[in-house]
């Protein structure tokens, strides 16, 4: 047992991207598992939210890989990191719940296109998904390694084709529980 | 594609979102009648691990407020008031709730947002 810190999005679906809010507030299938495997949440800023707004379009990586974006990201980095760093300190396990396929938030899959720029006009489907991080993972990922700090990772999944709820489920307990805790 | 948002934030002290054992399951309440949460930091970090948290708060909560969302505060939490004044944001309604009924009708007696107004027109 330990401490998530989970995606903003996880708690509060109102910060998602326009037609991106799979219920109204929290995404309970996620909580659900963190507190049945006892561990306490802690909830990320939202990296989008606050630079980009409301009203932002469907991104990929590369058009939020700005230095401005870098920076703003690494100003909300350096404060998540003081949390955890507070929370490794006193010995406790810490895992990243992110959202896999988010230009910001993804922990291994993310999404990509390097021709996506000027008038959003794209197909419905999600062919832009890739292996990697999303750009605040990264910054967050950096800072961490930075201070010597170690943790896991998990990804809320439902932005993926592939999404299924029992296999979402089944992947986040194998990592809160690969701690051993 | 459907969006399921609801426009209502409520700002939660952490020990409503990690309560002790018997204590109110402030999370849970807000799951069940549609609210977003957005955490406040737990009690016990100290000023300059909170004191950062807090300013990403408000800064966040004034881009839903100048959108027209609903927000609520469940609890406290010291240097929140200074960190949203400085956002240029007022403290919203607020509850130190003692029971989920308590919670539940605070929350049921909210005006509706103005920002589901605008996404009904």
């Amino acid at each position: 047992m330990g401490v998530a810190f989970v995606a903003h999005c996880l708690l509060n679906q109102n910060s998602k991207v326009r037609e991106g809010a799979h219920c109204a507030g929290v995404y309970s299938p996620i909580v659900d598992v963190l507190r049945a495997e006892g561990w306490r949440i802690e909830q990320m800023p939202c990296p989008e939210l606050a630079f980009a707004g409301l009203n932002r379009f469907w991104a990929v990586r590369e058009q939020y890989d700005t230095a401005a974006f870098r920076r703003h990201c690494r100003r909300l980095a350096t404060a998540v990191a003081g949390a955890i760093a507070a929370r490794a300190e006193q010995g406790e396990d810490v895992v990243l719940v992110g959202v896999q396929g988010s230009p910001s938030m993804g922990v291994t899959i993310t999404s990509s296109d390097p021709e996506r720029g000027g008038r959003p006009a794209w197909p419905e489907g999600t062919p832009e998904h890739t292996s990697g991080e999303g750009i605040f993972v990264e910054e967050l990922h950096a800072e961490l390694d930075r201070r010597g700090i170690a943790f896991r990772v998990a990804g809320e999944t439902h932005a993926l084709a592939t999404h299924d709820d029992d296999d979402q489920r089944a992947r986040l307990q194998a990592v809160l529980r690969a701690g051993g805790g | 594609m459907g969006d399921e948002r609801s426009f209502r934030v409520a700002l939660v002290a952490d020990r409503f979102v990690n309560p002790a054992p018997g204590a109110l399951d402030g999370l849970a309440v807000l799951a069940a009648a549609g609210w977003g949460v957005m955490q406040l930091p737990d009690d016990a970090y100290p000023a300059e691990v909170a004191r950062p948290l807090l300013v990403e708060v408000a800064e966040q909560v004034e881009e839903f407020s100048r959108h027209g969302y609903a927000f609520v505060l469940v609890g406290d939490r010291a240097g929140l008031e200074e960190a949203l004044a400085a956002a240029g944001v007022a403290v919203p309604p607020r509850i130190a709730p003692a029971s989920a009924a308590e919670l539940g009708g605070f929350l049921a007696a909210q005006p509706v947002p103005p920002a589901v107004t605008a996404a009904r027109g």
